[in-house]
């Protein structure tokens, strides 16, 4: 067994253990956790089958944003560990039969009789200039224009969406909101009333109490 | 060597974990969500792999707007979450019940 | 590098949506403190602009832009029109449920627009790519749309429900097409049909990719044993929603099922037909069966649509373009159904009280006899029963299939039908029949949404004493 082979094995196994161990524990947490040691591991799968942006790309954006994300609503979520139930067990037995039929007939379709090195050859090893960015990057930007394009409606389309579900504004009793445009708009008759008064005012009415107290 | 067989397996290795995750998990949502991201995981890998293999970059860029498609629809899957939790105060799959089957 | 700038001619109508959409998301911030209505309003405009657009573009020739990854045909003219059109008339009965029911924001005018241009994109679409982002903005906008209502428990948890039940259909499609990338080598629809043709990609591969792309269309359409969740995300999210939800999608579903089945992998009918057989004749029966036992007229609906999805599938079995052109005319006929039968529960619903058992329907000729002559036609048309154009569909679809030399699978489809009929005509029985519930008249809110569903089910009557023209039209389209 190459050196190669050893470093996917190895990869490859951490990857699915983690995601076993997703499915299984109870913390929400610790399972989070657990799909990030995943992604990391698969990110290191792709970086040897030459991907390397995308490698690259699934740890900073998936990662550090999509699983950072996560692990903040499920933090803010402040779950109550204890009323969390089991009932994985009881389907082991069965789960476990079934998902070793299925596998075995996913190996009869994508396993060595149609993919192996026999009929796709492994390809050849890239030029040392090889920039894999650049060659994202060329078709992304001209034949994939219109993709690109839609990406970035679909993404305007989840913030609009995520921004109108949970935005709360608080009632106006509790917490003062500015409005500037109202602010700015402001007359200065809806502020201040000039009242037209003499400079000098007379006190006829102290005067004369005065003499009839006398 | 590794063949384009063996990315394919752990593909599909990981395409069965997400599904038991989905369909066995009853107790809570958000690894509902995660395994569902794991499920794009395995078709990202298998894509990247027969990219690889058949030394045509278009497979990497599908992979490239599933990522940026897969990011938007967790934010949003989130929000719902958010909002479940606080109308029930509870992510168990099995308290999504008031609407019966 | 010699890269030619595409032509943006044929994609004008969704360039000119998406920046009517963006301006209108702007805009709403600023007038709708002073103007209520004025999202309302530009949305309608920014609709009829674009389908202005579609229409005046009509043409019957296929024109490929965008390296191959947008596509203009009368096929998806004809679909843009009537998506158009179907929005048009949603929106219209959405407006006055959301200020009843005091969750009025012109997010849910944005999102529906976005929805509307997935929907166009999908329809539009020439390569896995493109499919799949407009598929997405299709989905996100919708699951936003069905919780939008984020006070009322049953809403926010159908809104759960459907996210998660999207999610898995995507995941399933996309590794469906992952497989077919992998065994064909391309992503563009005309070229891999040119190569599955050759025969030079690996048939035990296809196949397996097909399973999951059929898994994951059935999921998408709604179709059995996919239904899972369906009828419950039909019941909690709010009627107008529901209104959005079961018309115009079905559109954009056929389309994609069209441009995938037929146009990207006809080599594959084999693998695909058996397997659309099974969903098919499934969806009829158990959409027929089940529907029975429901009292809430949005469930009913849910599994008649469920059974209407089957129907469709008849078409798609057919396998030839006459079958296509068929399901083109029975899904068209059945948004309009939609439109007119959910339209009729979101115009009757008011602030406290939604309308949407059966058993509010009761005795509904006394009340307003109009309103009752309007729900017999939705529910005769629904049911397939001549004059009204639901009549016409379902011969079209069957005739197709029985052509095509299944006439077993004729005959299930004649019998689902007859059993279906039976909970129409109890909707129409309760109506003349027996004695209303409810204290009080039983009116539309509003002169225009009364306008509206008049409008609609009397379209459905004319339709199905002039069949010829729609007809047509969806056989020319393929």
């Amino acid at each position: 067994m190459s050196f190669e082979q050893f470093i996917f094995y190895v990869l490859a196994a951490i990857a699915i253990i983690s995601g076993l161990m997703m499915i299984t524990v109870k913390n929400p947490v610790k399972a989070a956790l657990w799909l990030v040691l995943a992604f990391i591991s698969t990110a290191g799968l792709w970086i040897m089958a030459q991907a390397e942006f995308l490698g690259l790309v699934l740890i900073l954006v998936y990662v550090g944003a999509v699983m950072v994300l996560f692990l903040f609503v499920v933090m803010m979520l402040d779950i109550n560990m204890a009323i969390l139930k089991e009932g994985f067990t009881r389907y082991l037995p069965i789960g476990a039969l079934a998902a070793i039929a299925i596998f075995a007939l996913m190996y009869m379709v994508v396993g060595p009789e149609h993919f192996g090195l026999d009929k796709i050859a492994a390809p050849a090893a890239k030029p040392a200039d090889y920039s894999n960015t650049t060659e994202i990057a060329i078709p992304l930007y001209t034949e994939h224009a219109y993709a690109f394009i839609l990406a970035a409606v679909l993404l305007l389309v989840g913030i609009v969406a995520a921004i109108a579900l949970t935005l709360r504004r608080r009632p106006s009793g509790t917490v003062l909101y500015q409005n500037i445009e109202k602010q700015n708009r402001t007359e200065k008759s809806e502020r201040l009333e000039m009242v037209k008064m003499d400079a000098v005012v007379e006190q006829p009415a102290a005067e004369d109490k005065e003499e009839e107290k006398k | 060597m590794i063949a384009l067989s063996d990315y394919l397996l752990f593909g599909a290795v990981l395409f069965m974990i997400s599904m038991a995750g989905i369909f066995l998990n009853r107790k809570n949502v958000i690894v509902l969500l995660m395994s569902i991201e794991l499920l794009l995981l395995a078709v990202n890998t298998n894509l990247v792999a027969f990219s690889h293999y058949l030394n045509d970059v278009t497979g990497q860029i599908f992979v490239f707007f599933i990522l940026t498609v897969a990011a938007a629809e967790a934010a949003i899957g989130l929000a719902i979450i958010v909002l479940v939790f606080r109308n029930r105060k509870s992510i168990n799959v099995d308290d999504l019940d008031s609407l019966k089957g | 590098m010699n890269f030619v700038i595409p032509s943006f001619a044929p994609a004008i109508p969704e360039i000119t949506l998406l920046i009517l959409a963006s301006l209108i998301l702007v805009a709403d911030t600023f007038w709708s403190k002073r103007f209520q209505n004025a999202t309302y309003y530009a949305t309608q405009a920014s609709l009829l602009v674009a389908g202005y657009l579609v229409l005046s573009s009509f043409s019957v020739e296929q024109v490929f832009t965008f390296n191959d990854s947008f596509v203009r045909d009368s096929f998806a003219d004809v679909l843009k029109l009537f998506t158009v059109a179907i929005t048009l008339g949603i929106f219209l009965f959405a407006r006055e449920y959301l200020v009843q029911h005091r969750f009025m924001s012109g997010e849910f005018f944005v999102l529906g627009l976005f929805g509307v241009l997935g929907m166009f994109v999908m329809i539009s679409a020439n390569n896995f790519i493109t499919m799949y982002l407009g598929l997405e903005i299709m989905s996100l906008a919708m699951y936003a749309m069905i919780a939008l209502r984020k006070y009322d428990g049953v809403a926010v948890e159908a809104g759960m429900k459907y996210f998660v039940l999207g999610a898995l259909a995507t995941g399933m499609l996309l590794y469906g097409f992952s497989m077919i990338y992998g065994a064909t080598g391309t992503i563009t629809f005309p070229e891999m049909k040119a190569v599955i043709a050759s025969g030079e990609a690996d048939g035990i591969v296809l196949a397996f990719g097909v399973v999951f792309v059929v898994i994951g269309l059935a999921f998408k359409m709604g179709a059995v044993p996919f239904h899972m969740w369906m009828p419950d995300v039909y019941h909690g999210s709010p009627t107008a929603v529901t209104l959005y939800l079961g018309t115009a999608p079905k559109l954009a579903g056929f389309a994609m099922v069209y441009r995938l089945l037929y146009e990207a992998m006809p080599g594959l009918v084999g693998d695909w037909q058996q397997l659309i057989i099974i969903i098919s004749i499934l969806s009829m029966v158990i959409g027929s069966i089940v529907a029975i036992a429901q009292d809430n007229l949005k469930r009913m609906l849910a599994y008649s649509g469920i059974g209407h999805v089957g129907f469709l599938l008849l078409g798609v079995i057919a396998a030839t373009d006459d079958g296509f052109s068929a399901a083109m005319f029975f899904i068209i006929v059945y948004a309009i159904t939609g439109v007119a039968g959910f339209g009729m529960i979101t115009a009757l619903s008011r602030t406290g009280f939604e309308f949407d058992r059966v058993a509010d329907f009761k005795g509904l000729n006394a009340k307003n006899p109009w309103l009752a002559l309007m729900m017999l036609i939705v529910m005769f048309s629904m049911a397939g029963i001549p004059p009204f154009v639901g009549f016409w569909a379902k011969i079209v679809v069957i005739e197709e299939v029985v052509k095509a030399g299944f006439t077993w699978i004729a005959v299930i489809a004649v019998i689902t039908a007859v059993i279906s009929a039976f909970y129409y005509l109890r909707v129409v029985k309760s109506m003349y029949f027996d004695k209303s519930e409810i204290q009080g008249p039983v009116e539309i809110i509003s002169p225009a949404l009364h306008w509206g569903v008049s409008f609609v089910a009397i379209l459905l009557l004319a339709l199905g004493l002039l069949p010829g023209s729609l007809i047509d039209l969806c056989y020319l389209s393929i």
